[in-house]
Parts: C-alpha cells; structure tokens; sequence
C-alpha cells in the first residue's frame, strides 16, 4: 500500500486510487490490511478478498461471501447490469430480470466447450454467481479503453459497459499422423477478451486454487504451463516453448511415437500476467508433429 | 433481533439488556445464546455444547441476508442424547461419533470413513427401493449402533452443517447432501419433478427428516460455502437448483421456468422458487448439468 493523502491510497492489486479508511479496496476487494506477499521470484500472491468484503461500481456493488467457494453476491442499481455464463447462477430475486447476450460464432464456442449462451442480468435487486471449484475470486477494474486476456472458462462475470469478445491464441500443436492426428490446444482453442468500452467496468475471474501475478519488463520472459494461465496484459506476448530435457543417452523413448518433452508457454513483457495454483496436466506425450510458432530448447 | 447479526452492528446492550459475545447473545450472567441453534451454553463456552459453532466468532451476513454457516473449528465437540460427536478438519471435515449405549446414527452406507470393530451396523427398512436406484440414491440405509466410535466423510471440499432439530420439526434436504442423522428423526424421501437441472431431466430427490418426541441431530455436507437465509412468509427467491441444499418443510419449492433457452438444444433454463415461511440454505460450489 502507497499512501499518498491522509485519506487515499494507491492499492498495490488493481493500482487505482482508494479510501484509506475503508478494510478493503473498493475497486477490487484486496485487504488493505496485508503486507504484500512477493516471492523470491518476484510472484506476488493475489490476497483472498476477505469474506463479507465489498466491491463499488457505479451505483451498484458485489459482495464476496464465503472463502472456500466464494459467491459473488451483485446488488444491481440503476440501469447498470452485468453478463454471465448461465451455469454460474446461484440465486437470484425475483426482481432481477435476466436475457440472453446476443453472441456470435455459435457452433465454434460449442466445439470448444465454451458456454454457448450468456445471460444479461438487469436490476434492481440481488443476483448471486459462484463457480463450482474451491479457489478465489478475483476482481479486475479496468480502466475506459483497458482490456485483458483471460483463459476460458475463468470468466465469472462483468459489468455491462465491458466489451466481450474471443479469439484464437495461436497456441497448438499435433501429434500423430494421417488419419491418427490430434490437434492439442494448450491453452483452450480460444481466449476471452474483455475491453472496457464505455468507461470504467468491473471484471470477476474464478481462480482455481491460489493467484499470483506478476510484472514483466519490457523483453523479460517467462515460462508457464500453459494452463496456469488466469490473465495477462494486452502487450504481453505469448507463444510456444518446447524443452526437451537431457535423457542421459538413455533412449527411454522405446516407441518412436513417444517423447520425454515439456510443453511452455513462453510469454515476455511488457505487462502483467497471472497465473492460478491449479492447474491441468498435459496427458499426451506423444512425439509432436507440428505446432504454432514456438522456441525450442534441447538440453 | 436482526440487528445482532450485521456486519457493521454496535452494541445493543440497551436494546434488549444482553450483551453479544460474537455468535452468540449473553443472557443474564452466566449464559450464551447460540446465533446458529438458539440453544443455551455456559458463558465459558468457545462453541456451542448442541451444534458446535462457535461462540467467539462474528456472524457473517451479506447485505443480501445471507447468513454464512458457522464454520465449526477443527476437533470441535458438541453433544446429542448420550452421544458426542466431534468434527475433524476444515477442507473435507470428518464427523467423528461416540455412540453412547442405546444410541444409533444412520446414514448413507458410502459415507462411511471408519469405524470401531465392534460398533454394530445394520440396514434401516426403506419402501421404494426401485425408485430410489432409479433416481440414483442409495437403495439402503446403514444403521450404527452404539456403544462405539464411527466416522464419516464426503467427497469434497466444503463444510458440516450441524441442525439440531427440535421435537416436530420438520426439514427437506437435496440428494446425496445428508450426512447422519440421530435415531430419533424418522426418514423419508419425495421426488421433485421438473428440476431440468439436476438429474439431467428427470427431477430430483429430496430427503425429508422429522422429529417426534425428542429432540435429533441432523448433519449434512454442504459443497463448498453454505449459507442460510430466513424467509418471511410470502417472500419468494430464486435458486439454482444445484445450489438447493435444505429447506424447512413449511417453505414452498416450485419450478420455475425463466425466459432464457440454453445450450445447443436450447434447454430452458429452470430455477427453484422458494416461498417463505422458513429458512433456505444453498451451497456455493454444485454441478450444473445442462451448461450449453
């Protein structure tokens, strides 16, 4: 925490300006009361938002209730409204009213596993979303024109003046050949992008387990799994690394169809990404017969 | 009465002469309320003797009215007839019961984590054995008798939800939530139709538990968070059916369908609308199955 005037502070999650005199940072819920918890790597871990804890918005706020799998609890004011994906409501007032979000390109979210509608929730009244996974919840303000990157099927909800769109990350490869091929998406075979359009807007992320982020300089690399990605900044860039570690010249491999590999994401600065303690394990490791653009590295 | 469990509430001592010692209300010098049970404990207490919440944490309630379950503490003990039971652990806690003699616990057989060698178990006599592996619940209830030591866990992370349930109460709880139950609340079950949202289609189970003459214990297991909330009669909420975890049996549940279709066979999208009088709890962590 910064403090800049007797009253304010900078929060050191979301960066924007707060009231010291409140426990928690009205645009993201962070405590104030935390020292930061940075590792020797430089990861700092995202603190829980503290139960009970409230986020502002316009004129309508988000409580987080609970700490193993936290809701999100919208008190929706005014005309404002936020999007979702329909598996995530919990409850609702009758009040509420909820509609479909026209979305687009259908038949490919449905291909992906991505939920192929979103509802719209408009106030007054309370409306409740959780995930179905023990982790935290994480709140993103974005500032008008920001946007950010995040992993499908993190995505819990956003107010209505946060643009949303979805594209693919450039990030496969194959395994196999002929009619056996399999095309692998590390990463999903999309992205969700969310763009604060029409001032600032409020971003709600489930992440599996713990968070931690962390700022790359301009050019700093680092390598991820893949599927511990939560979010990243825009201008961090992103693609494959294939490593391939030093076997001892013992040839472990006794099928030719079969690789002692590892598969990265590599990503440099500049910008922020975030990555969640859960994550899932590549299954495959077969020899790979193409990919996207990637670095490669033989130990 | 309300006022005691805000967030953000001041001492009301000259409200209504007590004083409030986290969740529970002191009463007079030598006695605490619990906010959870209503039942009385002596004023050195940390957790309450009949459900276990603790005595010295705040209550939580959301702007909303939301109450959080209270989080029992690990290896915190509370009583029934002439039994104790003991909960163990916070991620997936574990029901630990002493049995006293002529005391027994029945239960789903699956929940069972361990047990003395010597404690007694039997099968409870169910009717509609067929509907019941037709709608996925276990065709039968183990039995254990006391005197001895039984345990019992589910599968995932969440809480115990400790109900001690007053002589003719009555309370409706979801599948495959219930945990254990005292010998004297009697057990049945009634299918729900209509709920699209569990039980891909096919409606869902509710396991009803009632009192007679004295007084049982009731635990459940509650998926991640759980929360309760009292309605007033006549208020409604909406709730996703997944999210459903227990009800009084004086609150209505009806299907509702809202305006929304879902998913690539554009489903419609079905919520529970509960209708007070009574208390409504849900569990933030569920699967859904119909997600498009």
């Amino acid at each position: 925490m910064t403090v800049t005037e007797s009253s304010t502070y900078t929060c050191r999650f979301c960066r924007l300006q707060c009231d010291a005199g409140r426990a928690s940072c009205s645009h993201c819920g962070a405590p104030v009361d935390v020292r930061a918890a940075v590792s020797d790597s430089g990861w700092q871990e995202q603190p829980a938002i503290k139960d009970m804890a409230r986020i502002q918005f316009g004129q309508s706020s988000c409580q987080i209730e609970g700490t193993c799998v936290p809701s999100a609890d919208f008190n929706l004011g005014g005309e404002e409204s936020v999007y979702f994906s329909h598996h995530s409501v919990l409850w609702c007032e009758p009040s509420v009213q909820m509609s479909p979000m026209p979305m687009k390109g259908g038949w490919n979210r449905v291909r992906a596993g991505l939920p192929l509608v979103m509802l719209q929730a408009h106030g007054p009244g309370h409306l409740a979303l959780s995930e179905d996974a023990p982790g935290e919840v994480v709140a993103i303000p974005l500032q008008h024109q920001q946007a950010v990157w995040v992993r499908e099927h993190r995505f819990l909800a956003a107010t209505g003046n946060v643009a949303y769109d979805w594209q693919q990350p450039g990030v496969w490869f194959t395994t196999g050949g002929g009619n056996e091929q399999e095309s692998h998406f590390p990463l999903g075979m999309f992205v969700d992008v969310f763009h604060a359009e029409g001032g600032p807007g409020l971003l709600l992320l489930h992440s599996p387990g713990n968070s931690f982020v962390r700022d790359l300089g301009p050019g700093e690399t680092i390598c991820i799994q893949p599927t511990s990605l939560l979010y990243k900044d825009p201008s961090v860039g992103m693609q494959l690394h294939l490593e391939y570690p030093n076997q001892g010249g013992v040839m472990w491999n006794y099928n030719r169809g079969y690789s002692y590999r590892q598969v990265w994401l590599r990503m440099w600065g500049p910008g922020r990404v975030a990555v969640q303690s859960v994550f899932e394990r590549e299954e495959s490791s077969e020899m790979i017969t193409n990919h996207s653009p990637a670095t490669l590295m033989r130990w | 009465m309300q006022l005691l469990i805000l967030l953000d509430s001041r001492p009301i001592d000259w409200f209504y002469g007590m004083t409030t010692r986290g969740a529970g209300t002191v009463r007079g010098m030598d006695r605490i309320e619990c906010q959870w049970c209503k039942a009385q404990n002596d004023a050195g207490d940390k957790s309450c003797g009949t459900c276990g919440a603790p005595l010295d944490a705040r209550n939580l309630v959301s702007d909303s009215g939301w109450r959080e379950a209270p989080r029992l503490k690990d290896m915190t003990e509370f009583r029934f007839s002439s039994s104790t039971c003991q909960v163990e652990g916070e991620l997936v806690p574990v029901a630990e019961v002493n049995l006293g003699s002529g005391d027994s616990v029945f239960f789903e057989h699956h929940v069972l984590l361990w047990k003395d060698e010597s404690t007694p178990l039997s099968a409870l006599s169910m009717g509609g054995g067929m509907k019941r592996m037709l709608g996925g619940m276990p065709m039968v209830i183990s039995v254990a008798h006391g005197p001895g030591r039984v345990a019992f866990s589910r599968d995932a992370s969440g809480e115990v939800v400790v109900l001690p349930l007053h002589p003719t109460m009555e309370m409706d709880v979801r599948e495959h939530a219930f945990l254990v139950a005292s010998h004297s609340i009697s057990y049945s079950f009634e299918r729900i139709k209509g709920m699209t949202n569990v039980l891909h289609g096919e409606g869902m189970y509710l396991d009803r538990f009632v009192t007679s003459g004295e007084q049982g214990i009731l635990l459940l297991h509650g998926y991640g968070n759980v929360f309760e909330r009292n309605l007033a009669a006549g208020e409604k909420i909406l709730v996703e059916p997944g999210g459903f975890l227990y009800k009084d049996s004086s609150v209505q549940m009806n299907t509702v369908q809202q305006n929304v279709k879902t998913g690539l066979m554009r489903h419609g999208m079905y919520l529970a609308e509960m209708t007070g009088p009574g208390r409504v709890g849900i569990q933030s962590m569920y699967v859904h199955h119909h997600s498009g």
